[in-house]
């Protein structure tokens, strides 16, 4: 096991926060909008974490003190909220393939923005941010909780009247008005929590990777992002968590099959160099055989159902 | 399969693969680890990079290997971006169990792989990682490519070598270009440095065909000496048509213009263009001789700068172990021990590469000192279809 974790720590972590990441995608789904501005926001995160952690703390000997971590990531989520409502609310007027291609254009200025200060590092970014554990496994005491609050956060909205609110905007928003739900309103809160978890799982990134340049939170995360969440199923929160999960793995998981001993040296190398192609062909098949995503509301059911069943007979 | 057996057959079969993974070799040859892009927008610098590594493990082993003992490259992609150059090295040092790694390609892949190496106690090398803080990194990071703060200048300096005259410079720059806008500091930092006046700065897209607005503004300042950073379809597109709107003063190019992809846009303008080199196919040594000739004999071409930083990546460890073995044999050091002692041998020692003479300072520990530096300028053919890097300096 310690040998395990030494050589997948830091892609076990990197899971956890691809899940959380997931979730901020999600949300604004539930209420039907196409929404691929969760990188933007993460990249925020990232930025404040990194220049308070540098800048205003300059790193003194030692393990960065948590609690600053925590602050950050409080600082980063008031920020991306804030900004959240301001870009929410116009944005949020635009619907689907439109909304997509403004959340894009927000997330590519704010790389063009992050490429041009001084402050952010310029093209470079900002490295040596300081560490605050002494391994990267270390870090999962922050990420599951986080995982742990946003998804307990996510199932009790499902349930909720806000929930049902979103979903009832999803299914038909001229219906949902017409039934006295406020479109805007509950589209800006959506949009506005997801915003506020990118940018707390944004200031974590920026700890966990060392680094953070413009090069973090692109459009090319949101395509990722999507991945994510179509793959996982986009009707549970329980389907995002599971394809961030899962994604994130299987292109190392694949290198892992390399090393077991054994194979032929052309399949090893493949296994290696190709490993995305799989990865590609994974995911194309995927969504062929899984057109709803490998998590469904309606799996969930069968599995709750198969477990009191069980209950029941012992 | 049914639907619903196959999630939780997913998850076993990763998890299966996982542990697999534990399986480590325990195999006799020395393992170098090599973590570069194959994939991602970097692959095509990765490619040149493998190509050159390859050739670097074949040589030496023909010669000996180490005192004697083989090494074997362990190839595994770092991607082009931070992640998966992180799981690369994770992979390098903890189940390939390697005693150095060669990579990752980019500067910034090496600020966020690069701590981990620190925290390992395991030497690295970059070989194309140029930007300012690399060695800093920590104690077992060093570097065998110049800075671009070392090798820009130079073609400044070639051309003031050309005309002596050089006065009023203006300096163009891609703005969304990350590594243009990082160079055109260094760029603009050396032109106050040698004490010339720098008239204006332009900036443009590298998405940009009309350099209109630009090439007037440059031309207003009267400029001796233009200097550009961009990619090569921008760069040479913004070549031509400063030359066909009669500029008749000497360009140097940056980086990106680093390529003979650039005589098909800019055809008989491309001429005269001067750009710094890292590594010249022209270097006389009996290394860069035979590196050039196997590389020659595979690609049919000279070989490019990456392919020879790689080589001399491999080059540079190999030499150190060996240097390290004479002194107390590393059959019988730990792997944790000698990773600690390659690092120190590799930061005293001095290499004859294809690079030219290299050899690592004290302080910040890992930084190159290349004792060549090169600047090519293109000459074109008369008839303006093909052309070809001479190196004038």
């Amino acid at each position: 096991m310690p040998a395990f974790l030494a050589a997948y720590d830091f892609l076990l972590v990197s899971m956890v926060l691809a899940a959380v990441l997931a979730l901020s995608l999600y949300l604004p789904l539930m209420a039907g909008q196409l929404s691929l501005a969760s990188p933007g926001f993460y990249a925020l995160g990232g930025y404040i974490a990194a220049i308070i952690s540098t800048k205003v703390f300059p790193p003194a000997a030692g393990l960065y003190p948590v609690p600053l971590v925590l602050l950050e990531m409080a600082v980063a989520a008031v920020a991306s909220g804030v900004l959240g409502v301001i870009v929410g609310v116009p944005a949020l007027r635009l619907r689907g393939i439109f909304l997509a291609l403004a959340t894009i254009a927000f997330v590519e200025i704010l790389r063009v923005i992050s490429l041009n200060l001084d402050v952010t590092g310029g093209a470079i970014g900002i490295f040596g941010v300081p560490q605050p554990f002494a391994s990267q496994i270390h870090y999962m005491s922050l990420a599951i909780p986080l995982l742990v609050l946003c998804m307990l956060f996510a199932a009790r909205l499902e349930r909720s009247r806000t929930g049902r609110a979103l979903v009832a905007l999803r299914e038909d928003e001229l219906a949902a008005d017409a039934m006295g739900v406020n479109p805007t309103r509950y589209k800006v809160l959506a949009f506005t929590v997801g915003a506020m978890i990118a940018g707390v799982v944004g200031a974590l990134s920026a700890h966990f990777i060392n680094t953070w340049n413009s090069r973090q939170g692109t459009f090319d995360t949101g395509v990722s992002l999507m991945a994510f969440v179509l793959i996982g199923g986009s009707r549970t929160f329980v389907g995002p968590v599971v394809g961030g999960l899962v994604l994130t793995a299987l292109p190392e998981a694949l290198r892992g099959i390399a090393d077991v001993g054994g194979l032929p040296g052309w399949l090893a190398q493949f296994l290696r160099d190709g490993r995305l192609i799989i990865f590609g062909v994974m995911i194309a098949l995927g969504t062929v055989f899984f057109p709803h995503g490998l998590i469904t509301p309606a799996l969930l059911e069968r599995l709750g159902r198969g477990r009191r069943h069980r209950v029941e007979a012992a | 399969m049914s639907r619903r057996l196959a999630s939780p057959v997913t998850i076993v079969s990763l998890i299966a693969v996982l542990c697999g993974a534990l399986v480590g070799h325990a195999a006799d040859p020395i393992p170098i680890g090599v973590s570069v892009a194959q994939t991602g927008p970097v692959a095509l610098a990765g490619q040149e990079q493998v190509l050159g590594a390859q050739i670097a493990e074949e040589y030496f082993n023909k010669r000996g290997g180490v005192n004697g003992r083989p090494f074997k490259l362990i190839f595994q992609d770092a991607g082009s971006d931070e992640a998966t150059a992180i799981n690369a090295y994770q992979n390098q040092i903890n189940v390939a169990k390697v005693v150095a790694i060669i990579g990752p390609s980019l500067s910034q892949q090496m600020f966020a792989a690069g701590p981990f190496a620190v925290r390992a106690k395991l030497p690295v090398l970059g070989i194309s990682t140029t930007a300012k803080g690399i060695p800093q990194v920590g104690e077992f990071v060093s570097r065998v490519s110049a800075p671009v703060a070392i090798v820009a200048p130079n073609a400044i300096k070639a051309a003031m070598d050309i005309n002596k005259n050089i006065k009023r410079v203006v300096v163009l720059y891609a703005q969304n270009d990350a590594f243009s806008k990082s160079e055109t500091e260094t760029f603009q930092q050396a032109v106050k440095d040698l004490h010339l006046e720098l008239v204006t700065v332009q900036t443009f897209q590298t998405t940009d065909t009309d350099f209109t607005a630009q090439v007037t503004n440059t031309l207003n300042a009267k400029p001796d000496l233009v200097i550009i950073s961009g990619l090569q379809v921008d760069g040479a597109n913004l070549v031509k048509q400063l030359r066909e709107l009669a500029y008749k003063g000497l360009i140097v190019g940056g980086n990106g213009l680093n390529t003979t992809n650039i005589i098909p846009i800019c055809k008989a303008l491309c001429d005269g263009i001067l750009v710094a080199q890292a590594y010249s196919p022209e270097y006389k040594s009996k290394i860069n001789d035979d590196f050039k000739g196997i590389y020659k004999d595979r690609q049919k071409k000279d070989p490019p700068q990456f392919s020879a930083q790689a080589f001399t990546g491999v080059q540079v460890f190999v030499e150190a172990l060996g240097a390290l073995d004479k002194k107390s044999p590393i059959a019988k050091m730990d792997l944790a021990a000698l990773r600690v002692e390659l690092n120190k041998q590799l930061i005293a020692g001095t290499y004859d590469t294809p690079l030219g003479e290299i050899s690592f300072k004290a302080s910040p520990g890992g930084e190159i000192v290349q004792k060549q530096s090169y600047v090519a300028q293109i000459k074109m053919d008369p008839g303006g279809t093909s052309g070809k890097w001479v190196y004038v300096k």
